[in-house]
C-alpha cells in the first residue's frame, strides 16, 4: 500500500504543491479583496470576483489544535504520531494546515508552530514542528 | 432564517418504525437487512409493501431505492429521493419524505439506513482501502489530511474535543459521563448491542487512549444493521396501526462560514468548536414553535461523546462552554430533566448512522420504548455534524 501521496494536479490545489516542490509556502487568496480562501477555491465569495491566485505565507504559525494518535488504522502510520493543527500567522479568514509530528508529544494550543518542508515518498510536503524561538 | 413561512408543522406523521438485530456480523448481505427492517417498519403501520409509493435514502447507502424496490415488492413506487452526507442525512431523509406527501408526490414513503459497519465497511478503519496511494484532488481536498496522517472521524473528533477542552475547560470526566449515561440506557434496552456490559466513569478513565484526548469509550460502535421509518399525511397516520408521531419541524442547514470540501474540512471553519448544529437549531427551533425547554426526550447524534457537548451548546441547552458540566449534571439520564439517546445511542444501542434516533424516538413518543420516559411527549432528534447538518422535532400526535 504505502503511505498517502497527495494528488498533484488538481485545478484548484496543483498550486499548493508547485509550490511546496520549490519550498515555498502559499495560500488561495483574492487580490482584489484580500480574503484568504482556504481550502483554495478560484472564485472570491466576498468580493464576488475570479482574480484570486497564491500567495505567499510567513511559514511562521499557531497550533490550534492536535492530537497523539495511539491506535493504529493504517499499516504505514505506526502509532504513536501527533496531527498539528496550525492556524497560519496573518491571513484572514484563518487558513488552518495540518502537519504531523512523528512521536507521541505533550503540546498545548497557542504554541508558536514553524514550517519546514520534507521529501515523503518522492513529494515535498509543507511540515510543521514547534516554533525554534 | 426561513423559519415564518413554515407550512408543514404536524402535517405529515410517522405512522411505522423497523429494525433489524444490531450486530457485529450479520451474515447478509445489507440488501437484505434493508429489506428486513422496511418489511418491519410497513408491518409495524399495518401496511403492505405495495402501498409504498416513495423512498428517500441516504447517499451513502450501499442498497440503491431499484434493489430495494425489486427485493422488497414496492411495485408501485413513483417517487425517490437521496439525501447526503451519510449520518448528516436521517432527519434530512424524514424532511424529504414530508415535502413529497406534502407537494402530492407521493403518499407513503419508506426512508432506510442499512449498512455492515463492522463485518464489511468500517468507518473507524481509516481510508487505506482505496486502491491506489494517491488521494485527494476533484474538490475532495483529501490532499491536504490523509498524506499527514488524519484518517478516520474520531482523530477529527480528537482535534475538536482537545480545542473544546484547550476554550473552555471541558474533562474527559465530563466526556466519561455522556458514555455512561449511554450505556445505562442501553441495559435498559434487550436489543442494543453493549446490553449486559456495566460500564463506569472510572472504566471510561482506565480504558486505552485512541487519539488524545479520546479513549475506548468515547468512541461510538461499529454496527451492521438496518433501520426504517414510514411517513405519511397525519391525516392517514391516525387511521392507521399505531398511534401517529407527528412531524413538527424540520430544519437542514450549510453554515454561512463552512468550507469547500467534506468532514475534514470542518477544521478549517472559522469556529471549529461550533459547528452546524447552531445554524440548524435557528431554522429548528423557528419552525417548530418550541425551544429547548419544550423537549422532554433528546435523541442526540453521539458518534463520539465530544459530540453531544457540542450539540447541548448549540440547540440552547446551556450556554457556550458549558456542555461538558451539564453532561455531568445527570439531566441527560434516565430520571433528569431530559433523558438522551432513551435506547443507549450510537455509543452503546448500535451505530446506524442516525436512524436508530429516530426509531427511538417515535418509540418514546408513542410510549412503547423498552426504557419509556414517563410523559414524553416532544423529542428532538439530530444528525451528524460534518460539514452540514439536519434535525427534527417529534410530537406524540
Amino acid at each position: 500500500m504505502g503511505r498517502f501521496v497527495p494528488r498533484l494536479d488538481d485545478r484548484d490545489t496543483g498550486g499548493f504543491f508547485d509550490a511546496a516542490r520549490e519550498g515555498r509556502l502559499v495560500y488561495r487568496a483574492c487580490l482584489d479583496c484580500d480574503s484568504a480562501l482556504h481550502p483554495p477555491v478560484a472564485y472570491c465569495r466576498f468580493c464576488g470576483g475570479w482574480n484570486t491566485d497564491w500567495r505567499q505565507a510567513s511559514g511562521h504559525g499557531t497550533l490550534h489544535s492536535w492530537t497523539t494518535v495511539t491506535h493504529q488504522v493504517h499499516p504505514d502510520y505506526p502509532p504513536p504520531y501527533t496531527l498539528v493543527l496550525v492556524e497560519l500567522d496573518g491571513p484572514t479568514p484563518p487558513v488552518r494546515l495540518l502537519g504531523m509530528l512523528p512521536e507521541a508529544a505533550d503540546l498545548s494550543v497557542g504554541l508558536p508552530m514553524e514550517v519546514y518542508f520534507k521529501d515523503e515518498e518522492g513529494v515535498r510536503l509543507p511540515q510543521w514542528r514547534r516554533a525554534s524561538n | 432564517m426561513t423559519g415564518a413561512a413554515f407550512q408543514a408543522r404536524d402535517r405529515c406523521a410517522i405512522a411505522g418504525v423497523g429494525q433489524t438485530a444490531f450486530t457485529r456480523d450479520s451474515g447478509v448481505s445489507v440488501l437484505s437487512l434493508a429489506t428486513k427492517a422496511c418489511l418491519a417498519a410497513l408491518a409495524d403501520a399495518g401496511l403492505e409493501p405495495g402501498d409504498v409509493d416513495g423512498i428517500v435514502r441516504c447517499q451513502l447507502d450501499k442498497v440503491d431505492t431499484n434493489s430495494l424496490a425489486a427485493t422488497a415488492g414496492f411495485s408501485n413506487v413513483t417517487y425517490w429521493g437521496e439525501v447526503s452526507n451519510g449520518g448528516m442525512a436521517p432527519p434530512a431523509q424524514i424532511g424529504q419524505a414530508m415535502a413529497a406527501i406534502l407537494a402530492g408526490l407521493a403518499t407513503t414513503v419508506v426512508c432506510f439506513r442499512s449498512l455492515n459497519g463492522r463485518s464489511e465497511d468500517r468507518f473507524g478503519s481509516g481510508e487505506h482501502r482505496s486502491a491506489t496511494p494517491v488521494v485527494g484532488g476533484r474538490g475532495s481536498y483529501d490532499e491536504y489530511f490523509l498524506p499527514f496522517g488524519l484518517m478516520t472521524p474520531g482523530q477529527v473528533f480528537a482535534l475538536l474535543a482537545q480545542r473544546h477542552m484547550a476554550e473552555f475547560g471541558t474533562t474527559s470526566e465530563q466526556l466519561g459521563a455522556v458514555s455512561v449515561i449511554c450505556r445505562e440506557h442501553a441495559n435498559q434496552t434487550p436489543h442494543a448491542q453493549l446490553h449486559g456490559q456495566t460500564l463506569t466513569l472510572e472504566q471510561h478513565q482506565d480504558a486505552r487512549m485512541i487519539s488524545t484526548p479520546l479513549r475506548l469509550y468515547d468512541f461510538c460502535l461499529e454496527t451492521d444493521g438496518a433501520c426504517a421509518v414510514v411517513v405519511t399525511s397525519a391525516e392517514r397516520a391516525r387511521d392507521m396501526k399505531r398511534p401517529p408521531v407527528l412531524i413538527r419541524s424540520v430544519a437542514q442547514a450549510i453554515p454561512a462560514n463552512n468550507r469547500a470540501g467534506m468532514m475534514y474540512s470542518s477544521l478549517l471553519r472559522d469556529d471549529i468548536t461550533n459547528l452546524a448544529w447552531t445554524e440548524v437549531a435557528e431554522v429548528l427551533w423557528t419552525r417548530a414553535g418550541l425551544g429547548p425547554s419544550d423537549i422532554d426526550v433528546a435523541q442526540l447524534y453521539d458518534c463520539f461523546t465530544i459530540s453531544v457537548i457540542l450539540q447541548l451548546e448549540s440547540f440552547g441547552f446551556c450556554g457556550r462552554g458549558e456542555g461538558g458540566p451539564l453532561a455531568a449534571s445527570g439531566t441527560l439520564a434516565r430520571g433528569g430533566d431530559m433523558p438522551m439517546n432513551t435506547g443507549g445511542g450510537h455509543l452503546s444501542e448500535g451505530y446506524i448512522h442516525g436512524m436508530n434516533h429516530v426509531v427511538q424516538a417515535v418509540r418514546q413518543l408513542r410510549g412503547d420504548a423498552d426504557m419509556q420516559i414517563e410523559g414524553a411527549e416532544t423529542s428532538l432528534v439530530t444528525g451528524g455534524p460534518l460539514p452540514i447538518s439536519s434535525a427534527l422535532v417529534l410530537r406524540r400526535g
